[in-house]
């Protein structure tokens, strides 16, 4: 039975695991350092990258079009009420968009990008419950049907309510709103929370979810009632080996140390997380910082009466709480003087250093 | 392919892909302004199915034909709703049915409670203006609880349960307000709850979640109804805020008579594990029990595939996957019917003639098949359906609109053969924990069909010199549900043996021949049993004993004669459905395509895509089949097929230097990257070597970024910094 075919595969599973483990640790683990490859300065990698010869152009273009023959299944899916799901290696954004802009046209389509660090989804169901409002607003002029009643602007309505506009208010059947979710398991959409929300749109009566995933456990994210009873997952395996271009953007190169977009971003997150009073005193240190370039860094004395004179700390403690915020972050750290003295310094390059000013600025 | 629909032109260098809507988190693609006639301009990629194109047809009646396509598969769509709609609307009847009980038990313990609550007194005007609590006493502290078995661990299948109690508790008068987990978090904490409550009594949302608003809004009511607020999960709910939850509603108990319903999957433990002895002293608890899983299955498949119910049908190997799907995979039943609309879905995309069955729902019993009625040319009908496989495999009689409305409805009464035959075989075996989903996919296995028919023949071939041994039936599957139903008959006594009869009687009124056996078989019971209690007169003690075993052996001949009955039930009137002609336009066949849509297999598919991209580029330069790595191939693909020789971790430089080696291979004289062929000086050499070197660094960080994509792999950590982590060992 099958009972057995599952055994076996999951001992080969296991098995796999602990011959990887072993090969790991009692083969002698290679001592290279990744500083050994001769990297090239990151600015030419960064062109390098953004010039690769594309390898099978042709077979990957045959492989998309092939999938073009779906489309009217897709479509035929979607109006039975349930969601896409496209996995594969690949990027699949120009796929699920071709398909949106020619064989959708007839519905409203709205693009997720998850594939972004952060997506706010109460805008997202805002905008979609907007064009929600326009569709009935245009079917009632062509023919009289009852509008629910909608006070408010949507931007002020919870979310709750939105959800419940998306979901009761009635149109002709066939008609709805397809949402196209690029990278539903994206770093922008993977909370839990966010999660809660897709799933209670996609179970909407006037919303249709096109989504893809890349991450081989993506199917983690969902229990079964969203899977079964909200999302209703219609699989599709559609490998195009296109390159990831967008979806990359926003992963640090391997060989590119200490990228300063990646840092001075990460750090403007954490800065932005903070009081007022306590980005003013990141700002002293990081001003220091670039007006003495060939400091150690700035003495924590000093930086205490700065801050004073500014009226951001009232004393030495409050000064403490905002270091001690900063180092748990690896905002400042600190080093030694040639005088012996403790001094705060960002661990940043000068140019990343400038950009993060301006960007929390 | 362009993120605007305008621009046209595929994206080629990455600075393409920083497009503003690409870095936007949402956006509007396009409005659904287009009405289904300007569509057809631009309609593009219609796959058209056999029998529709007929290659003679000149080519300006392309837009025509576009039409046609679209308008049958309207009508396929119409009639997928329509066949959809009645299973569904048969299924929730059904799991209607079977709570009926517990519901109305429910419902008589609620309003019990009310009264109990009630006779604490009314709180007088004054009283109930204030907005604050009364507690007179203890007792005036205790919330009525009901909490019900679902004696399943998959809550999925229990949210329907309760949402139909919400609604049966409403008609009867009460005020009932659905909570889920969901509304029990520690992050919302009381106010998620408090505000879902208010949204669904109030039906407004406030921004100051207050009890006092909903015992104001209760005092509107008049005191009349039962409040009841139903939980369905209580183990997924966060225990605190629950317990804070019940601590408010019973402070409150008399201003707000709140009745609480809490779903337990687990056991009547559940209570005292997640919450504080406080909350749970504030309980008045009661226990209802829901049916097990199990049975709403078999309630479920004998409304839907073995009743008349739409004419929709799956065949042996679809039922057989669904069930083990069920059995050992999800064990939900809403997983179950999930599965059934796929495989509904892909039937009615796929089978043209598949509208035929919305006459079927419509008018079930006169039901004739005209081919005009449908709008559709005769000829092109009739020659899909005298295509059917299942056609050319008998080819019978005349292609002609008759002949086929006439394979129709013997289809029909040999389906109704089958279906009086397997409710027979429940019935027999319901005491028994046969499940009809076992019993369904046996019954419609083709191949002991087969058998069945063949040992049939050899054994009248060999004129019954079967071996007296042998008591199983012919063709049966030993250890098989109709085999074991068999069995079963033969070990009933007399009286379980009348009813069974009894039963079969009703079962089959429509099959005439098996009709007169079994009552054939009741009268012989009965001229038994009126032996029996004649002799039951005249009883002396010692001819009792010798009646006794009189009495044994008849019944024993009898069952016998049953258990006869019933395998001749099997083996002439049991047909499965994928052997009558034309069985395609109803039943559902094709298991993979229902595999593939239902589980997605990304683990092991992402993995199979880059090991074997070959299979799927169809392309010539990378030979198919061979092991070695060829620079030609996908860098991510080269780059996973090194991945696999390293252990759990990898270190970043031996891979790198084995991913250049593969990419500059000397058969790759032409690799791509260089751009020079024949570079004449040092210096050109040198930079060129230089800018190959860039390139092939870049692309090895982007395929290791593409890895990371995939989850494939993990970026090395501090303590590390040299090595990156496999994820996945093996598929």
């Amino acid at each position: 039975m099958d009972f057995n075919e599952v055994d076996e595969e999951e001992f080969g599973f296991s098995r796999n695991y602990f011959l990887a483990k072993e090969l790991g640790s009692s083969g002698k683990k290679s001592a290279h350092k990744l500083s050994d490859i001769n990297v090239v300065d990151e600015q030419e990698l960064r062109a390098a990258a953004a010039n690769i010869e594309p390898k099978h152009q042709k077979d990957i273009t045959a492989l998309i079009k092939s999938y073009k023959c779906l489309y009217p299944k897709w479509i035929f899916e979607l109006r039975c009420g349930f969601g896409l799901l496209m996995y594969g290696f690949g990027s699949k954004k120009a796929l699920l968009e071709d398909f949106a802009s020619t064989a959708l046209t007839e519905y409203s389509v709205v693009v997720i990008n998850g594939y972004l660090q952060s997506v706010n989804i109460k805008q997202v169901v805002i905008g979609l419950a907007e064009i929600l409002w326009e569709q009935l607003k245009s079917k009632r002029r062509n023919s009289s049907g009852n509008l629910p009643k909608v006070q408010q602007p949507f931007s002020s309505l919870s979310m709750d309510d939105l959800l419940a506009f998306l979901d009761g208010s009635v149109m002709e059947c066939d008609s709805f709103i397809c949402i196209v979710i690029h990278n539903i398991d994206g770093p922008g959409l993977r909370d839990s929370e966010t999660q809660q929300y897709l799933a209670q749109l996609a179970s909407c009566s006037n919303v249709r979810v096109v989504a893809s995933i890349d991450h081989v456990n993506a199917a983690l994210l969902w229990d079964k009632k969203m899977v079964h009873a909200q999302f209703n997952w219609y699989w599709y395996h559609v490998p195009t080996f296109a390159p990831y271009k967008v979806e990359g953007l926003f992963f640090p190169m391997i060989l590119a140390h200490g990228s300063s977009n990646q840092s001075a971003k990460t750090a403007a997150i954490v800065l932005q997380s903070l009081t007022p009073n306590a980005q003013s005193v990141f700002r002293i240190l990081a001003e220091y910082q670039l007006s003495h370039p060939d400091d150690e860094g700035m003495a924590i004395d000093n930086l205490y009466s700065v801050s004073r004179e500014r009226f951001l700390v009232s004393s030495q403690v409050t000064l403490n709480a905002h270091l001690t915020e900063f180092k748990d972050h690896e905002l400042v750290k600190t080093r030694r003087n040639s005088d012996g003295q403790d001094c705060l310094y960002i661990p940043l390059a000068t140019e990343a250093l400038e950009k993060l000013l301006t960007e929390i600025g | 392919m362009a993120p605007s629909v305008n621009d046209a032109s595929p994206p080629s260098t990455i600075n393409d892909a920083v497009t503003e809507n690409n870095l936007q988190p949402f956006f509007v693609l396009q409005k659904g302004s287009v009405r289904k006639t300007e569509r057809k301009l631009s309609g593009t990629g219609k796959t058209r199915r056999r029998i529709d194109l007929s290659p003679e047809l000149p080519k300006n009646s392309e837009n025509l034909e576009d039409e046609m396509e679209e308008e049958k598969m309207s009508m396929r769509m119409e009639a997928f709703e329509f066949v959809w709609s009645k299973i569904e609307s048969t299924i929730k009847d059904v799991l209607r049915e079977i709570n009926t009980s517990v519901f109305s038990e429910i419902q008589s313990w609620v309003h019990q409670s009310f009264d109990m609550i009630r006779s604490l007194g009314t709180p007088d005007f004054p009283q109930a203006t204030r907005s604050f609590p009364i507690i007179t006493d203890a007792n005036s502290k205790k919330l009525f609880t009901g909490l019900v078995l679902t004696k399943n661990m998959e809550f999925v299948d229990d949210l329907l349960t309760f949402e139909e109690l919400g609604k049966h508790l409403k008609a009867q008068g009460c005020h009932v307000a659905n909570l889920s987990s969901l509304d029990f978090t520690a992050k919302n904490g009381i106010g998620g709850c408090l505000r879902s409550l208010l949204r669904q009594f109030l039906m407004s949302t406030l921004d100051a979640a207050d009890i006092s608003i909903l015992a104001s809004w209760y005092g509107e009511q008049n005191y009349n109804n039962p409040v009841v607020v139903i939980v369905d999960d209580i183990e997924r709910c966060c225990g605190s805020v629950l317990s804070d939850f019940i601590l408010m509603l019973s402070e409150w108990v008399v201003k707000i008579p709140v009745i609480l319903i809490m779903g337990v999957a687990t056991t009547l433990d559940a209570p005292r594990n997640i919450l504080p002895s406080n909350a749970l002293q504030r309980l008045c608890p009661f226990d209802f029990t829901l049916g097990i899983p199990a049975e709403r299955m078999d309630a479920v498949v004998e409304a839907v595939l073995v009743k008349p119910c739409s004419g929709f049908s799956i065949g042996h190997k679809v039922a057989v996957f669904m069930r083990n799907y069920f059995v050992s995979q999800d064990g939900t039943l809403t997983s179950f019917i999930r599965a059934l609309k796929i495989a509904c879905t892909q039937h009615f995309y796929m089978e043209p003639l598949s509208f035929i069955l919305r006459d079927l729902v419509l008018e079930e019993d006169n039901w004739e098949f005209e081919i005009e009625q449908y709008g559709l040319s005769p000829e092109v009908t009739l020659k899909h359906a005298f295509n059917l496989p299942s056609y050319q495999r008998v080819k019978m009689t005349k292609v002609t609109s008759e002949s086929l409305a006439h394979a129709l409805s013997e289809l029909k009464r040999l389906q109704n053969q089958w279906r009086a035959v397997v409710l027979c075989l429940y019935e027999t075996g319901k005491g028994e924990k046969v499940r009809l989903l076992d019993l369904f996919c046996e019954a419609n296995d083709l191949e002991s069909y087969n058998r069945r028919e063949f040992d049939a023949c050899t054994k009248l071939e060999k004129d019954s010199v079967s071996s007296p041994s042998s008591r199983q039936g012919p063709g049966l599957i030993k250890g098989g549900v109709i085999c074991e139903a068999v069995r079963l008959v033969r070990d009933l006594s007399t009286r379980q043996l009348g009813k069974l009869l009894k039963i079969w009687e009703n079962l089959t009124v429509g099959i005439m021949e098996i009709n007169g056996k079994v009552k054939e078989l009741q009268s012989l019971l009965k001229a038994e049993d009126g032996k029996s209690s004649k002799k039951d007169l005249i009883v002396t003690p010692k001819r009792h004993a010798s009646r006794i075993q009189l009495n044994i052996e008849d019944s024993k001949s009898l069952g016998d004669k049953a258990a006869k009955l019933l395998e001749c039930m099997v083996r002439d009137y049991m047909q499965p459905i994928e052997c009558i002609p034309f069985h395609e336009i109803f039943c559902f066949k094709n298991v993979d395509k229902l595999r593939s849509a239902l589980i997605g297999d990304p683990r092991r598919r992402i993995q199979v895509d880059l090991l074997e991209f070959q299979k799927l580029l169809h392309c010539n330069c990378c030979i198919r089949g061979s092991n070695a790595l060829l620079p030609s191939m996908h860098d991510t693909s080269i780059m996973y097929n090194l991945a696999q020789e390293h252990g759990d971790l990898i270190n970043l430089h031996d891979w790198y230097q084995s991913f250049k080696s593969v990419v500059l291979c000397p058969s790759s004289s032409k690799m791509k990257s260089r751009p020079s062929p024949l570079p004449k000086k040092r210096k050109d050499i040198n930079e060129s070597e230089n800018r190959s070197e860039a390139s092939i660094q870049a692309r090895f960080c982007r395929a290791v970024t593409e890895l990371q994509i995939t989850g494939l792999l993990r970026m090395p950590t501090k303590r590390r910094p040299d090595f990156a982590q496999r994820v996945a060992f093996g598929l």
